[in-house]
């Protein structure tokens, strides 16, 4: 019995040890992303006016004066940091006609909260897009526990199909 | 032999063995407050503690050692994985710093599997991972008024003017960043924006008064101190109270009785 609760609290402890961290590199994400073979990144300077946007979005100002991207024909690929708790979580999106085609969390490293890097919850922004408030059209449910963490990503995701249409208008004009 | 029995646990013995074992959180509540009462007239708020253990004992003493590379007028400072840009913080990392160089359009800075590109004014402009794209970088160094890494293969690579696109090239007429130390004026200023406003005298009488100083149960002590004051107010009347209607006994004795 004493065996067993030892293996058991070793098992929980090397699991939560274990659940934050660099699940994948953000460039190789962005390899995989366009089947090894990226276009060459571009950088978009936000001018104020979507500086205020993103500190809507946030809450605060975005940390660096450049994005990186990447874009090939209607997709473009993203990958932003936002701090859940104390420390930033560095996610992938990629963005397709204006939707969300794929989430992933590619660095986590908060203590807590790191259940957002999981399937069941990226794959809810899927096909998600921005109504005319900058909102989701898709409601995105909550994980217990990683409150802080499914806010930031949800956020992020805002910022990376706002920067899409935005880039995308720059281009159509 | 008398025949009296020793009183063993009387108000008296417990008055003195208390205030022996008190006396010295007593003094310090004596003292910090005395001390606390007169801030404004000590300057407690505007004089800051330069002793490297009590600084320690806060966490405010950097741990490791400042690297340092000079970018033309300016430096950058890696100290306990923070990021200084002179002696403005500009971001964290948790990587070896491994160099930094004044390119045409940024300045760069090297770290393992990341770069990050500041403006000659030293404002954030971005973080570039780089763990999949290189090996781990190993040195930065300028070439064309371009940022040259090399990495662990090891091989060498040049940036574009806007630092988006690496090529391979060789390595000739590299000058590689080289590390400086900063002189004492500049590493006080350091030290002090690593610190933030720095810690006041008294933030740590506050901190002796109540015991915060010694940590979670460190107010525990403290309280159990100015229990020991009130007991010891307490016993000392009582004591005193005791001797009085003694003496008063013995004189009503003297006075009737002879």
């Amino acid at each position: 019995m004493k065996n067993f609760v030892f293996i058991l609290l070793l098992t929980l402890f090397s699991s939560m040890t274990l659940a934050g961290g660099v699940y994948q590199e953000p460039d190789a994400f962005i390899a995989e992303i366009f089947a090894d073979k990226p276009p060459k990144a571009e950088v978009i300077w936000p001018d104020k006016e979507l500086k205020a946007q993103i500190k809507d979005i946030l809450g605060h100002d975005y940390k660096g004066l450049r994005i990186r991207y990447w874009q090939q024909d209607t997709r473009t690929a993203w990958v932003l940091d936002e701090i859940g708790k104390d420390k930033p979580i560095t996610t992938g999106f990629v963005i397709n006609n204006g939707r969300i085609e794929r989430v992933r969390v590619l660095v986590f490293r908060e203590s807590r909260g790191w259940e957002v890097r999981h399937a069941f919850f990226t794959d809810q922004f899927d096909n998600a897009s921005l109504n005319k408030d900058t909102q989701l059209d898709h409601h995105i449910d909550n994980i217990s526990g990683a409150t802080l963490s499914v806010r930031a990503v949800t956020k992020l995701a805002r910022v990376a199909l706002l920067l899409d249409k935005i880039v995308n208008a720059q281009q159509e004009s | 032999m008398t025949g009296r029995k020793p009183k063993k646990f009387t108000a008296f013995l417990w008055h003195r063995r208390i205030g022996l074992v008190a006396i010295v959180l007593v003094i310090i509540l004596a003292i910090t407050g005395i001390m606390l009462n007169h801030t404004e007239a000590l300057k407690l708020d505007e004089n800051y503690v330069e002793s490297s253990l009590l600084l320690g004992w806060y966490g405010l003493e950097p741990e490791g050692e400042a690297i340092s590379y000079d970018v033309g007028e300016h430096v950058i400072t890696v100290l306990d994985h923070q990021v200084f840009f002179d002696a403005y913080p500009v971001a964290k990392t948790g990587q070896s710093f491994r160099g930094a160089v004044k390119a045409e359009q940024l300045i760069v800075l090297a770290f393992d599997t990341e770069l990050v590109l500041l403006t000659h004014d030293g404002e954030l402009v971005e973080r570039m991972p780089t763990g999949h794209s290189f090996s781990e970088i190993q040195r930065i160094g300028i070439k064309y008024k371009r940022p040259v890494i090399e990495t662990s293969d090891p091989l060498y690579y040049m940036a574009d003017e806007h630092i988006l696109d690496w090529d391979v090239i060789i390595n000739e007429d590299i000058a590689w960043s080289q590390k400086t130390t900063l002189n004492d004026t500049k590493m006080t200023v350091l030290l002090e924006s690593f610190r933030g406003r720095g810690l006041t005298l008294e933030r740590v009488l506050l901190d002796l008064h109540s015991g915060r100083i010694f940590g979670g149960y460190g107010t525990y002590v403290m309280d159990t101190a100015a229990v020991a004051l009130l007991w010891l107010s307490s016993s000392g009347l009582w004591v005193w109270w005791n001797r009085r209607m003694k003496q008063r006994k013995k004189r009503h004795y003297r006075k009737h009785h002879r």
